[in-house]
């Protein structure tokens, strides 16, 4: 007769597990060919894009781009005028980039041509932090413009960031936001995080970030 | 907001572990959400039975158990677990309950697991 019999089985398959377990294959992958990698993290409008064309037109390295976003075709435009290699990353529905989409771009880029790598992501304050992607440096941007309470409101991207830009700082009074009361909040968070205030209009701050960028670089 | 591509990724797991275990029929499922990820229970829920439809997953009961914030104090060795207050619940993560200092680490609450499944199998496949 054919019996049947109740079975408990045993899976503990933590998808953040494996998303790490990936960012670190990422990592390895990254190192073989030494390029240093930065996830560029922020909310939508608050300068992401502008300030990896700041970063590619005034750094003197071999700097590719994996653009990510929902429909990644005109950041990546904008990356290409500058004739470094590019990979657009269509997320789609997604709301974040994860390990495994990064891995797939990897495989399209010429990592033995670059020693720097920007990884942008998909505009939200939310959703990529739960996401390593394998990069060595997680440098997150807002702007004044989305008012001086957001870090309060979104503290754990800011817990995890290396390095927080707070962008639009010209227009900071216009906009009403109190831009020394943004910086204190991400200290209170991270306080070992190097924070800067900046304007891609006016180029203030741009230098520091360079500065701050290659410091890290050069340890690795 | 990403509550469908990890109720995606569940139940590809799940389905994958029951057909690798030969079930016959999924009984219960349970999985932990850590308090710190950005997913909501409720929403995950909701997006599990719309997915399982149509699936070995359909009707099972899915028990999702909610992990605890756990902090490391970095000032004070203070490590264990910290109230999470409704209307700040974030305020875990950024001053220590025991000295009130700020330099935290999280070492839990922010797990996406399926831990184990329930199943149903016949005896004679299990013999093999």
């Amino acid at each position: 007769m054919k019996m049947h019999k109740i079975a408990e089985v045993e899976i503990q398959h933590d998808i953040m597990v494996a998303n790490r377990k990936l960012a670190q294959r990422n990592q390895k992958i990254l190192d073989k060919s030494n390029v240093f990698a930065v996830d560029v993290l922020g909310a939508i409008g608050s300068g992401k894009t502008s300030l990896i064309e700041a970063l590619i037109q005034n750094m003197g390295h071999k700097i590719g781009v994996i653009a990510g976003d929902v429909i990644s075709k005109f950041d990546a435009g904008r990356f290409q005028k500058y004739q470094v290699p590019v990979v657009g990353l269509n997320t789609g529905k997604e709301c974040h980039l994860d390990a495994h989409l990064v891995e797939h771009a990897l495989g399209d880029l010429p990592l033995d041509e670059i020693d720097l790598l920007f990884i942008e992501n998909v505009g939200n304050l939310i959703c990529p932090v739960d996401f390593d992607l394998g990069s060595h440096l997680r440098m997150v941007v807002i702007s004044v413009s989305e008012g001086d309470d957001t870090v309060e409101k979104h503290p754990l991207i800011f817990k995890d960031a290396d390095l927080v830009v707070i962008n639009k700082v010209d227009i900071a009074e216009a906009v009403g936001a109190d831009q020394e009361k943004m910086v204190q909040d991400v200290k209170d968070l991270n306080p070992d995080v190097t924070v800067i205030k900046s304007s891609l209009k006016t180029g203030e701050g741009l230098e520091e970030i360079i500065d701050t960028l290659e410091k890290v670089i050069q340890k690795n | 907001m990403h509550e469908l591509s990890m109720a995606d990724a569940m139940v590809k797991t799940i389905l994958d572990v029951a057909e690798k275990n030969k079930a016959e029929e999924i009984i219960e499922v349970t999985i932990e959400i850590g308090k710190l990820t950005m997913l909501n229970p409720e929403q995950l829920r909701f997006l599990l039975d719309v997915l399982s439809e149509d699936t070995l997953l359909q009707g099972s009961k899915i028990i999702i158990n909610e992990i605890p914030v756990e902090i490391k104090c970095n000032s004070c060795d203070f490590k264990g677990s910290t109230d999470l207050d409704d209307s700040d619940h974030y305020l875990a993560i950024v001053v220590c309950p025991q000295c009130g200092e700020r330099d935290l680490e999280v070492t839990a609450g922010r797990e996406c697991n399926v831990q184990k499944i329930k199943i149903e199998k016949s005896d004679e496949e299990e013999e093999k």
